[in-house]
This record gives structure tokens, C-alpha cells and sequence, in this order.
């Protein structure tokens, strides 16, 4: 017995190699970054590969990452911050934690609505909220804005999720930015009277829910129905398929898109590695890794959409600067809770 | 003083957030107590209450069969009953999610019979508490079990010579003599679903834990966050002083613990299988039903999923978890022991201190160990390099000092429960003499307590252990960046909508969790 406490505890010792800190190296850059998908990994290896400059990736929600950063000034490892939406960027900008980025290829390769006016952060990939809708139930006619899901015509027929998630929040955000504050709390406040259900779950069970006929409508990130589609479980496809999708704001402001996106850390340790990393991201070689892999819509128009995103058709987007959308977080939140969409 | 360094080491977080308080609170403040602030008092305090019903029913019910009866599997239900803890809780809240889900394994089960399938809807406060019961309840089944095992049986027989029957001397005598042990795994489990975010977020239940990240990260006001976590901590600090308020005369003592062969009771044929299927009941629920929908989803994503380096990863989150589990049992019986040989009152009240790090949700422990231990390396970086020439990155941040640091924090409750209680029952007369005759603290300790206390020791490691490995948002902030943990691996995935692919780092989590369940308790028993 006490031969195997022993070797447990040598395994516990070794498993555990210690991290001494090295010095700094020119040929390295730290990610710090929310997403972590494959398609990531993949990009990370071919920057690798391309440039020999080795990619550190600490993954963590934006929030923790930004709060790592804020605590740890100047002592910060960061080079780059990546985040899957443009509110929590432009929170790192306020709280001083990017520099600004001169670069000719990142002005030219991303629109300059998808990217910080003062160039302390760039759009590298893109996701629209649309609607997504029961095809037995409700004729595509029926549906035209965001706004309109307040009338009452959809009274107990929408399922939605918590305003907690930041998707929600931004597109307030943006109803916020687009038709001022006292319109956007009657709007949440008249969305709220028509749920079907108390908001839950996350945005593939409000997919799900529609199909089951739980509610008639929903608001769904684009790229969540495109992994539904071709997810390993037949139900899962089976629901996202039964489903219509719709670009809502066609005629007025657009449909609301998000980013993900990339700024340069204030106290960058490797700051030429850092843009050099930033600026491959948004080459059309990288662009085209982000749509074929991750169903997501490439940041600029040299590359085409996925097979499943072709289906859709083009749409016409919110050309709101997606800077405002951090802005308005917080006032987005509030009135979410001052009308009780949990 | 070794104590007194100790405490202040794991008190140092908790005080670095309550100083944070005389900031006040931000500005929407306000806001929080008009629209918000009722709602997260009423669902937690439902949470509370109902998990606490359904913890007791399940944990102190099963403990006492298997201590006190032998029926069919009993050997094996003895372990099993531990298991639930080592699915995270959130990672179960999706597994029955996924169950009842629209095309989720229920309707399908039932669509395979020919049944029209109904759907039950578990996505509520109702459905939170019943998933995070059923996760937590081995807390109260370790920690009473201890207690049913090394001390039911002299009671039992002398109540039995009194004419007493068993189930008179169970509510009578065993249940309030065995209260402080079944308290102490009930305030684990108010802590833990108190802090519980995943699953309440996932079952749209607002909590003060979900209010505590929405107004740090929506509303963008870190100390309003903070104001809400020293609300909780008073939560708790009321409920570790109702503990002790509670068990304040039954103090009891008992040396020969330990020392008797059980003799189980043997039912009917029936009866031991009734008393089986009701022990199974709890098992099914906690484990089974949440690995097999998890062993669904992993043979739906393997392909896409599985790699080799998971068995590094579950070597590496083996080890770190050992060693944390090794060190925060270490401190717990220092910090117990050392203020029973020094009374010293301060640090007593310093370590009770310490100890409420297992209430302050994760994330905010992690900021509290950020503050102190960055201001120490800095010192340390300039030390070095002013006497030595040495010039040193950090020492402590970004390292695992740090992570292994806020674990022990974090896990001091967990282990501090079970080797409190145990030590209460070692009577003061036997340690007492041995230092009369002029034996030393530490000599006494190894001789005469230690032994007495190794069952509680052992129970205390398993369940830190388990907690170690399953934890989350400190690990996410404070861990080095080439070090990974099985954890956080199911949280990349779970966190981006991709529930199935998080089953099977969620499954090594089981199993990793699993060897060292099944070893010790075959030490436990070894011990009786």
C-alpha cells in the first residue's frame, strides 16, 4: 500500500513541470484570447509555420482576460487580445489596456465600421444576428426588424435567452445607437410581454425550442445555426434544418453583425510580432480559414462564405460602428433589468 | 509561529477583498437593490433550502445503510456514493438538459416504446435545485458516514442493552450525536450552491452569484461586485456561527473509536434489495444517468474530439490536484491542532476567516490572491536583484505557486469540515497527559491523535481532490500558460455552445476522479 502512495506522489510530482520564466525572446508572441476553436489552432500553427515566430495561447473568458491585464499592468505577458465580441474590445480601450496600430494592410483589409476609431482594435470575423422562426407557424412576411418583435402579434410567441449573454447586450446596444434610449427600454419591455418562456439556456436551445414549439420566433447567432447544421447529432441538424432563417432590418438599418477581434496590448513585450500577427489574420490565406472552418462571415469581401452561409444570400448590414456597441453596454444592461428580461 | 504564518497566508485574499469594501459600492448600486437585488435573496435562499431537504434525504439516509447493513453491492455503493461530486455541477445541469432536451435521450427512449413523448421542463429554480442536490450530496454522505462508522456502534450497543430499538436509537441518540458531522458536509454544500454560476446561468436562475458576474463584467462595476460577494460572505459567516451555535453543548469525546468490528444488520431477502434499489436511487441520479448521456455524447464527438495528449492532460490535472489536496489537508490539521495547543483566540477567529474563501465565488478569490501575492513579487524581484544580482521573473504569478496557492484558499472548507469534526471527538484528557509526561505537540500528535483522526484526514483528501479537479474560474485566471487542465479543456468547449464535445474531457474528469475515490476508501475500510 505504501508503495503506491509513493508512486502516486512521484507521478504527482512529475506531471507538474515547473514553469521557470524565461527571458524575453524576440521570436514569440502571448495571445490572450476567448476563442478556442480549431480553426484557431490551425491559423496559430500556419503563423508558425510562416513566420517562426512560436504563438503562447492562454485561453479565458474576455472578462478574465481583461481583468488579468488591468490587475497586472505593466507586468502583463500580453501581446495580443482576442475577444468574440467588439463591447469587450472596446472595454479594453477604455481601461487603457491597447495601443494604437498604424498599419496600412489592417486599414485596408477590414471596413473602418468593424474597426476602433483610433485603431486600437480590428474586426477579423464576423457573426449577424437574424431570426430564426417555426416555418409551420409563421410565413416569412410576418417578420421585418428587430423592432417589431415588440408588437403584439408575437405575444407569447418568442423564445429568447438571458440578457446576460453579451450577444443580447450588444444588439441593445445598438438599438440603443439606432433609435435612443426611451424607444429601446419600450422595446425590451414589449419583447419581455410576448415571451412564450422565461429566457434560459443558451442560443442552440432557443433553436431547438422553436422546432419543438415552444415559441414561434427567436434571436439566434448565425454561427451557432451553421455548427447546428453540421453537428454530429442527428436531432441537432434535424432542428436546425426544420427552422427558416431571416436577415431582419433589410429595408432599415441592417441586420446587427458582431466581430471577433484583435488589438495590440499597451505593454506588449513583442509588439512588431504582435501586428505581424494581427495583420496575417486578416489575410485573405487566414480569412479564408475563418469561413471554411468555423462558419463564420470573413471580415472583408476577397473571400467567399461558407457552403452553408451561401444558402443564405448576401444581406445587408448595420453600418453602426461597432465601437458604440461597448459604449452602450452598461445603459444596455440596465434596461434589460429595468424590464425584467432576465 | 507556523500557525500564525499560515493564517495569515490563507486569511490574506479574504481580507484583501473585505478591505475593498470601505470603497462602497458603484453607481448602479442603486439600480441592483431596486430591480435585482430581491430576486437573487429569494431564489437563493429557495436554493438553499430546498437542496438542503433533498442533501439530508439523500446523503445522511444512504450513509447509515451502508455503515449499518449489508445488502447486495453494498461494497461497491460505498464508492459510487462519492462519485457524483466529481461531475461538475454545471456539466450535469447539461447533461440533463440534454436529456429532456427536444430529441434528447428521454423523448427518445420513450419514442423507442411507442410512448407519445412529454417533455419536462428542468430548466428552472425547481430543476437547479434537484441537479445541484444530486451533485453535491456526498458532501453530508462523507462527512456523516465518518462519523456512523467509527462511533454508531458503541452507542448502538449500549442502547441495545438498554432495550433500545435501533430506529428509536437512530433519531434518539446517533442522528443528534452525529449532528456536527452532518452539519459540517451541509455548510459545504450551502457554499457550493451558493456559489454555483454555470448551472444557474444555463437554467436562466438568478442567484447572487449570476448578479455577481453580471455586475462585474455587464455592468462593468467591480466593486459593486465585490459589495455583493461581502453580502454572501455574511451569508455564510451567519451560517458557520448558527454551526457552532448549534452544537455548542455536544461536545463528545470517544478514544476507543475505531477500534470495533461493525457488525451490519442483515435484512429479509426483499428488504435488501429494497434497501439496494433505494441506496442505487441517488447513485443513478448523481452518476449514472449524467455518465451515460456524457458516454452518449462522447461516442457522437469522438472522432472529432479525442486525442492523446488528454491522457497528458489527465496526468497533469492528477497532479496538480494530489498535491493541493496533500497541502490543503496539511494546513487544515495545522491550523485545527496548532490553536487547540495554543489557544490562541485571534487566530481561531483568523482561521474561520480563511475559511470562508470556499463562499466567495472563484473568480473573486482569484482577484483577492492577485492583489497580495503581485505586491510580493515585486518586492521578491527587487530583493534578489538587489543582494543577489539576480534577475528573476515572477516567482509567484503565473506560476503554479499561485494556482495551488488559491486552491488552498478556496479548498481549506472543504478539508477544514471533515478534520474538525473528527478532531472534536479525540477527547483533551489523553493528549493532555502525554504532555504531562513531557512528550512533545508533535510526538503526541503522531501517536495518539493522529491515528484517531486518519479516517477524517482521508475523507478530507478525497473530496479537496475531487474539487481540485473540477474547478474552473481560478484555474482559468491564475494558471500558467503551458499548463492545462481537463477542466478548463470541458469549459472551451461548453463555453462555445458545444455542449457534446465537453463530454469527454468531462468523462477523464470521471475517471481521473475515480482512482483515487476507489483507493482510499479501500484504506478507509482498511482502517476499521
Amino acid at each position: 500500500m505504501k508503495n503506491i502512495v509513493y508512486l502516486m506522489l512521484a507521478i504527482a510530482f512529475f506531471s507538474c513541470k515547473n514553469e521557470t520564466k524565461k527571458e524575453q525572446e524576440a521570436k514569440e508572441v502571448t495571445v490572450y484570447t476567448h476563442r478556442h476553436y480549431e480553426s484557431d489552432q490551425i491559423l496559430f500553427k500556419k503563423f508558425e509555420e510562416k513566420t517562426g515566430i512560436k504563438v503562447n495561447i492562454v485561453n479565458s473568458s474576455a472578462d478574465e482576460l481583461i481583468q488579468k491585464m488591468t490587475i497586472k499592468g505593466a507586468q502583463s505577458p500580453a501581446d495580443v487580445l482576442i475577444t468574440v465580441d467588439a463591447g469587450r474590445l472596446h472595454r479594453a480601450k477604455t481601461n487603457d489596456l491597447l495601443q494604437p496600430v498604424e498599419s496600412e494592410i489592417l486599414n485596408r483589409a477590414v471596413p473602418s465600421h468593424l474597426r476602433d476609431s483610433d485603431n486600437k482594435w480590428f474586426g477579423v470575423s464576423k457573426r449577424a444576428r437574424i431570426i430564426a422562426y417555426a416555418k409551420d407557424r409563421v410565413s416569412e412576411e410576418e417578420l421585418s426588424t428587430y423592432e417589431d418583435l415588440a408588437s403584439e402579434k408575437w405575444k407569447n410567441r418568442i423564445v429568447v435567452r438571458s440578457s446576460s449573454n453579451v450577444y443580447n447586450q450588444s444588439l441593445m446596444a445598438a438599438i440603443i445607437a439606432n433609435n435612443g434610449e426611451q424607444a429601446a427600454k419600450e422595446w425590451a419591455t414589449g419583447v419581455v410581454s410576448n415571451f412564450a418562456r422565461e429566457p434560459k439556456g443558451n442560443d442552440r436551445d432557443q433553436v431547438k425550442a422553436i422546432f419543438a414549439g415552444e415559441g414561434d420566433v427567436t434571436l439566434v447567432n448565425s454561427y451557432y445555426i451553421g455548427n447546428m447544421l453540421n453537428s454530429s447529432n442527428t436531432e441537432e441538424v434535424r432542428a436546425a434544418q426544420g427552422i427558416g432563417i431571416f436577415f431582419p432590418n433589410q429595408k432599415t438599418t441592417g441586420t446587427h453583425v458582431n466581430v471577433s477581434g484583435a488589438g495590440v496590448a499597451k505593454y506588449a513585450p513583442n509588439r512588431s510580432n504582435a501586428i505581424a500577427l494581427l495583420e496575417f489574420l486578416v489575410s485573405d490565406e487566414a480569412q479564408e480559414i475563418f469561413a471554411k472552418s468555423n462558419y463564420e462571415y470573413p471580415i472583408h469581401e476577397n473571400v467567399s462564405v461558407s457552403e452553408t452561409l451561401q444558402q443564405w444570400g448576401d444581406f445587408k448590414e448595420d453600418q453602426l460602428n461597432l465601437s458604440i456597441l461597448g459604449e452602450n453596454n452598461k445603459k444596455a444592461v440596465i434596461l434589460f433589468d429595468e424590464a425584467r428580461w432576465n | 509561529m507556523l500557525s500564525i504564518a499560515i493564517v495569515f497566508f490563507i486569511a490574506l485574499p479574504v481580507v484583501a477583498i473585505i478591505l475593498n469594501l470601505f470603497a462602497g459600492p458603484g453607481e448602479t448600486w442603486g439600480h441592483i437593490v431596486r430591480n435585482l437585488l430581491g430576486q437573487y435573496i429569494s431564489n437563493s435562499f429557495f436554493l438553499l433550502a430546498l437542496c438542503s431537504v433533498l442533501v439530508l434525504l439523500f446523503g445522511v439516509t444512504t450513509s447509515w445503510f451502508v455503515s449499518r447493513y449489508e445488502f447486495p453491492f453494498r461494497k461497491h455503493m460505498e464508492w459510487l456514493l462519492i462519485l457524483p461530486l466529481a461531475i461538475p455541477s454545471y456539466i450535469v445541469a447539461y447533461a440533463y438538459a440534454g436529456v429532456f432536451d427536444y430529441g434528447g435521450t428521454f423523448e427518445l427512449f420513450l419514442r423507442r416504446f411507442g410512448v407519445e413523448p412529454m417533455r419536462i421542463d428542468i430548466m428552472n429554480r425547481m430543476g437547479l435545485a434537484f441537479v445541484l442536490s444530486i451533485s453535491l450530496f456526498p458532501y453530508v454522505y462523507v462527512s456523516s458516514r465518518t462519523f456512523f462508522v467509527n462511533e454508531a456502534n458503541n452507542l448502538l450497543e449500549a442502547s441495545k442493552v438498554l432495550g433500545v430499538g435501533e430506529v428509536t436509537s437512530f433519531f434518539k441518540l446517533i442522528l443528534p450525536l452525529a449532528r456536527p458531522a452532518i452539519v459540517a458536509g451541509l455548510v459545504l454544500v450551502f457554499m457550493e450552491v451558493l456559489n454555483d454560476y454555470g448551472a444557474a446561468a444555463y437554467f436562466g436562475v438568478n442567484t447572487f452569484t449570476t448578479g455577481i458576474f453580471r455586475s462585474w463584467f455587464s455592468l462593468e462595476e467591480p466593486e459593486t461586485a465585490i459589495y455583493l460577494s461581502a453580502i454572501l460572505v455574511i451569508i455564510v459567516f451567519a451560517l458557520l456561527l448558527f454551526e457552532k451555535w448549534q452544537r455548542r453543548n455536544k461536545q463528545f469525546a470517544n478514544n476507543k473509536s475505531g477500534s470495533h468490528y461493525i457488525h451490519r444488520k442483515k435484512l429479509s431477502r426483499t428488504g435488501q434489495w429494497l434497501m439496494f434499489l433505494f441506496v442505487l436511487t441517488p447513485v443513478a441520479l448523481g452518476f449514472f444517468i449524467p455518465l451515460i448521456q456524457l458516454l452518449y455524447w462522447a461516442f457522437l464527438t469522438f472522432s472529432k474530439v479525442f486525442d492523446f495528449s488528454f491522457l497528458q492532460l489527465s496526468l497533469q490535472s492528477f497532479g496538480i490536484a494530489f498535491i493541493t489536496a496533500f497541502i490543503t489537508v496539511l494546513v487544515a490539521t495545522l491550523l485545527i491542532f496548532s490553536t487547540k495547543w495554543n489557544k490562541l483566540g485571534f487566530v481561531k477567529t483568523l482561521s474561520r476567516l480563511g475559511v470562508l474563501g470556499y463562499a466567495i465565488p472563484g473568480a473573486v478569490v482569484a482577484i483577492g490572491i492577485m492583489i497580495p501575492t503581485l505586491a510580493i513579487d515585486k518586492w521578491l524581484i527587487d530583493f534578489l536583484y538587489t543582494s543577489f544580482g539576480v534577475k528573476t521573473g515572477f516567482l509567484i504569478n503565473g506560476t503554479l505557486v499561485a494556482l495551488v496557492y488559491a486552491y488552498v484558499v478556496r479548498f481549506l472548507a472543504v478539508a477544514h469540515g471533515p478534520v474538525e469534526s473528527t478532531s472534536l471527538k479525540v477527547s483533551a484528557t489523553i493528549p493532555d497527559a502525554s504532555k504531562t509526561l513531557g512528550v512533545g505537540n508533535f510526538k503526541t500528535f503522531f501517536k495518539i491523535e493522529f491515528p484517531l483522526i486518519k479516517t477524517g484526514l482521508l475523507g478530507a483528501f478525497i473530496l479537496v481532490f475531487i474539487d481540485v479537479l473540477k474547478e474552473l474560474p481560478l484555474t482559468l485566471i491564475l494558471k500558467p500558460y503551458d499548463i492545462n487542465t481537463l477542466a478548463v479543456k470541458a469549459y472551451e468547449y461548453a463555453s462555445d455552445e458545444r455542449i457534446m464535445e465537453a463530454a469527454i474531457p468531462s468523462l477523464f474528469i470521471i475517471f481521473t476522479a475515480a482512482i483515487p475515490v476507489i483507493f482510499l476508501n479501500r484504506l478507509l475500510n482498511k482502517t476499521k
